[in-house]
């Protein structure tokens, strides 16, 4: 579970301070698959970056299955991403001088796992997202499509707790983001928790529950079904 | 930082980047590395063999591996039969040479001057008494004629002079040496030693870059003996070659234990050279060492640009990295991994261009220096030495770029913020 507390990001540029988040407070229990929308400006990559401890808010906490962030250490919250949350970027973010299969292997090799364990273990993903056939491809060899699922097989692979993904489909067309979302839906219905950034409110339907933020508040937290989505 | 897990993902980073990273620039980084190996060993190397090359042509062509020399106070070798006669008992010992030497001057144009006033052609010189046969095969001298001939067993009245004795080989006006002008074999020279004056012939020309055979006259050792009106049998200097791989010092020590060290003085070949060859040979190895450092510099700053330059374009993925939890350190060895793939394969190549080709070349073909026949010095400690400075340097101006762009902000590297 994370539970987010008072959380307000400033940035300072020279004199002038922006405040990006103004005091959100939010809990996400295990298994919730959440969508966070919002205009553009409105805070929602921001607030994604400081629940997956990407960045350090201003003020306030984000708790981790109770356990606070606030005063961790750069090598505890580095241990933390590595093992209990997972990233999908909206760039995909592979590495291009490694293999769709290596790039999987990495966070694994992290971990502790031998080279043999964590090939076995990235082939399961990577087979998982339909890439079987494109191990040995490099991301330059693969289709945006392919990258984003190659993405999310890594993100996936060590069983993370919680899985972040910001605007996975922004860069795809209509077929590669609906394969997309139908993985997160599967993901979702595998007891995964997913909190996932969109501003395209057809996939952001897919969530059981969607946040809006804009100006740095939430102005409405619902399920999807309260919201008038189908 | 450098716990086994940082390491093998290091290790698996760096791999992959290497293997597919562009031929041509791994290939430039090589060559960049080969050739500040090259600098570190050869620049030194070179100006050490220049030095180490006037030793060389002493003891080949001069002292052998040791001499045995008259005693300060005295003008030969005492009972030199008996010393020599024990030398030869010595299984180290495999060749002697005996020679005599006495002062002297040398006069050219005796025959032609009109008046006392007119100057005359002459010059001092050292008059070394030798027997051909056994002075050719100690030392080779007869290699060194560079016009007219050697001497023969049967020789009489005839002599070879140094090229620093005639004006036609000499390095031009020197202060203290007054060459002899038009002086060529077949020349009559007039010797004088002490009080005893004697024409010869000159039959040949001996050149080389060791000064004491540059700088001496040398007549059958029974000639010598006349001149100087000696009829002891006692020499001024024993040469000494020893079996391949003895020890010049252990020998010398055994000498002096045996208590030769009260008839003669016993020094390697090394001792008898004079000392300013040893202090410009430092001196050389200092400006060696100088300039190498200086390529050591270069080489990091090249490796410092390139990793630098490395680390930023690829600084997303640096970021990205850290965000999917790969430890800062890990990705930092990845690059000390790639810097030392550059050193080590940089000297490697050097290695073999080194020794497989450099070392044997210079060896075969000396370089020409004046006063040397300069080799290519680079022994297996010092150059083993010099690798690890240029893999030191290389890691640490590897690690520092990629220690710059690794600790920035995670989300500024992911998104490219400053």
């Amino acid at each position: 579970m994370i539970e987010v507390k008072h959380l307000v990001k400033s940035f300072k540029d020279g004199e002038r301070i922006t405040t990006v988040l103004k005091g959100i407070d939010l809990t996400v229990a295990d298994g919730e698959f959440i969508a966070i929308m919002g205009r553009s400006g409105a805070g929602k990559s921001t607030l994604m970056y400081q629940m997956s401890l990407l960045d350090e808010p201003t003020e306030g906490d984000v708790v981790v299955d109770g356990c606070s962030t606030r005063e961790m250490s750069t090598e505890a919250e580095t241990r933390m991403r590595l093992t209990m949350f997972g990233y999908v970027f909206q760039d995909y973010a592979l590495l291009p001088d490694l293999t769709a299969l290596e790039n999987v292997v990495l966070p694994l090799l992290m971990q502790g796992q031998s080279v043999r364990e964590a090939e076995v273990v990235a082939r399961e993903a990577l087979t998982e997202v339909g890439l079987e056939r494109r191990f040995a491809n490099l991301p330059s060899q693969l289709s945006g499509g392919e990258q984003q699922r190659a993405g999310i097989a890594r993100a996936i692979a060590h069983g993370p707790s919680v899985l972040f993904a910001d605007e996975p489909t922004a860069n795809l067309d209509r077929e590669s983001s609906d394969t997309i979302m139908t993985l997160f839906k599967e993901l979702h219905g595998a007891g995964q928790t997913t909190i996932m950034v969109t501003h395209e409110e057809e996939y952001a339907r897919v969530a059981e529950r969607i946040i809006m933020l804009d100006e740095g508040r939430i102005i409405s937290d619902e399920p999807v079904r309260d919201i008038g989505v189908p | 930082m450098f716990s086994p897990t940082n390491i093998r993902v290091g290790f698996y980073l760096a791999s992959r980047q290497i293997a597919r990273a562009s031929l041509w620039t791994t290939g430039l980084i090589v060559f960049v590395m080969l050739l500040t190996f090259l600098n570190l060993v050869v620049v030194t190397g070179i100006l050490v063999g220049l030095i180490e090359g006037i030793n060389e042509d002493y003891r080949t062509e001069y002292t052998g591996d040791l001499i045995l020399s008259a005693l300060p106070s005295k003008d030969y070798i005492e009972n030199t039969s008996a010393v020599a006669s024990f030398l030869r008992t010595l299984p180290e010992v495999t060749m002697l040479d005996l020679r005599y030497q006495a002062g002297g001057t040398v006069e050219a144009n005796y025959l032609s001057r009109t008046s006392d006033t007119e100057k005359a052609n002459a010059t001092g010189a050292q008059i070394v008494g030798i027997d051909p046969v056994a002075e050719n095969a100690f030392t080779g001298l007869g290699s060194h004629i560079i016009d007219g001939a050697y001497l023969a067993p049967g020789d009489y009245d005839q002599i070879l002079i140094g090229n620093l004795l005639l004006a036609q080989y000499a390095f031009g006006e020197q202060p203290g040496l007054s060459p002899l002008t038009n002086v060529y074999p077949g020349s009559k020279v007039r010797i004088t030693i002490g009080d005893i004056t004697r024409e010869m012939t000159v039959k040949g020309v001996v050149k080389s870059k060791v000064g004491q055979l540059a700088t001496s006259i040398f007549m059958p050792a029974g000639e010598l003996r006349t001149l100087a009106g000696r009829t002891d049998q006692n020499v001024a200097q024993i040469a000494v070659r020893l079996t391949p791989g003895s020890d010049p010092d252990a020998f010398q020590k055994l000498l002096l234990d045996s208590g030769i060290g009260e008839k003669a003085k016993v020094q390697t070949f090394e001792q008898s050279i004079p000392n300013g060859v040893a202090d410009i040979k430092n001196t050389f190895a200092m400006l060696g060492n100088g300039f190498s450092s200086i390529g050591l510099v270069v080489a990091g700053i090249t490796i410092f640009i390139v990793i630098f330059i490395n680390a930023i374009t690829r600084r997303k993925f640096i970021g990205i990295l850290k965000g999917i939890g790969v430890a800062g350190a890990a990705i930092e060895i990845s690059y000390i991994f790639q810097s030392l793939f550059y050193a080590l394969i940089g000297s490697g190549i050097g290695l073999v261009v080194l020794y497989g080709f450099l070392v044997p070349a210079v060896a075969a073909h000396p370089i020409d220096f004046p006063f040397s026949d300069g080799i290519l010095v680079a022994p297996a400690l010092d150059t083993f030495v010099r690798i690890l400075l240029l893999v030191g340097a290389t890691v640490v101006a590897g690690y520092l770029p990629a220690r710059m762009i690794v600790r920035k902000n995670t989300l500024d590297s992911i998104l490219g913020r400053n």
